[in-house]
């Protein structure tokens, strides 16, 4: 299964995601020292209802809330609660919605006040081999190409990338084919095809890779304690190039029928 | 919200029955009476002198069950 989507599914795609990325705006303007990851996701939800859309993680499998808020060295996963963010804290916000069928996912790191040095670096880093994946999202490479770039970007500098929780395929379904691995050998898995539409999020290690899921059955921490972060965007493969969903279609230019296919 | 990966093998102790032709064993399982799976070795040269009565731990995938690759021995 390819799971392609045409151009006017990619058209509601780029909505939910739009939504999506403008609500991740919202929350980090509102990721300051002293408020609770609950408040985070009434803020969230808020502006995903108000936007029309419908959250895509509240119920799904069990999730208890709209938001995954992962502090430091939470992972990915974590439910929002009282927990107060403090002034160096790095929080991973990490959200989807669901607006006429369509899903939209993306995920950021944020800084709450001034963080550390390494802190900085790892979420440059993180970012960067988002980027590095996303610029390999072209018609002939494959899934394996993507995740041997997260991969090879943060062990460059240092890091590991995290093997339990992987990218996926996104559309009607917010988890569908194929799983998108941040890690792997290049030339391997799917074939990208236009129309393909991935969630690529690498989740990158200061220390090691290990994690393991609290008791609560969900937020996944790092091992050895070590802070971790976590970016994710919704693309889809044009024969163009990649489209970041969330942005506007950029090669609209480059053909009077500017087609996806 | 990131996919759990499937843990796509599973590993499981068995001991060995039987040396087959080309490197493979018969291999019985020790837990719930999956009963026996016919085993390649993993790598590990020091695991083709494998004798019968060699207790192993043997990787399994869900596709199928009926075959496996011995990973290790065990003590």
């Amino acid at each position: 299964m390819s799971f392609q989507k045409s151009w006017s599914e990619l058209q509601k795609m780029a909505r939910a995601c739009r939504i999506v990325v403008d609500t991740l705006d919202a929350l980090e303007g509102a990721a300051v020292p002293g408020v609770s990851t609950k408040e985070l996701d009434r803020i969230a939800r808020e502006h995903i209802v108000k936007a029309g859309a419908k959250p895509a993680f509240l119920g799904y499998r069990g999730y208890p809330a709209s938001l995954c808020v992962a502090v430091n060295e939470e992972v990915v996963h974590g439910i929002p609660g009282p927990r107060k963010l403090k002034q160096g804290d790095i929080v991973g916000l990490d959200l989807g919605c669901v607006v006429d069928g369509f899903y939209g996912d993306a995920a950021r790191t944020v800084a709450v006040g001034r963080i550390g040095d390494e802190a900085r670096r790892l979420m440059k880093v993180t970012l960067e081999s988002l980027f590095a994946a996303i610029d390999l999202c072209r018609p002939g490479k494959r899934v394996g190409d993507l995740g041997h770039a997260v991969q090879s970007h943060a062990e460059r500098h240092g890091y590991s990338v995290v093997r339990e929780f992987v990218g996926h395929g996104i559309g009607t379904h917010l988890h569908e084919e194929p799983q998108v691995p941040n890690y792997g050998p290049p030339g391997r898995r799917e074939r990208l095809v236009p129309g393909m539409c991935l969630a690529i999020e690498p989740m990158v290690n200061v220390g090691g890779a290990e994690v393991e899921v609290l008791q609560d059955g969900w937020t996944a921490v790092t091992k050895d304690k070590s802070l971790s972060a976590h970016f994710e965007l919704s693309v889809a493969v044009t024969s163009f190039g990649p489209w970041i969903l969330s942005e506007p279609y950029p090669y609209a230019d480059q053909q009077a029928e500017a087609r996806h296919a | 919200m990131p996919e759990v990966a499937p843990r796509d093998v599973i590993e499981v102790p068995g001991t060995v029955k039987e040396q087959l032709p080309n490197a493979l064993f018969r291999v019985e399982l020790e837990n719930e009476s999956r009963g026996q799976v016919v085993a390649h070795v993993a790598g590990d040269a020091s695991l083709l002198r494998l004798r019968p009565g060699d207790p192993v731990v043997v990787e399994l995938m869900p596709y199928d069950m009926g075959r496996g690759r011995i990973v290790r021995r065990r003590s």
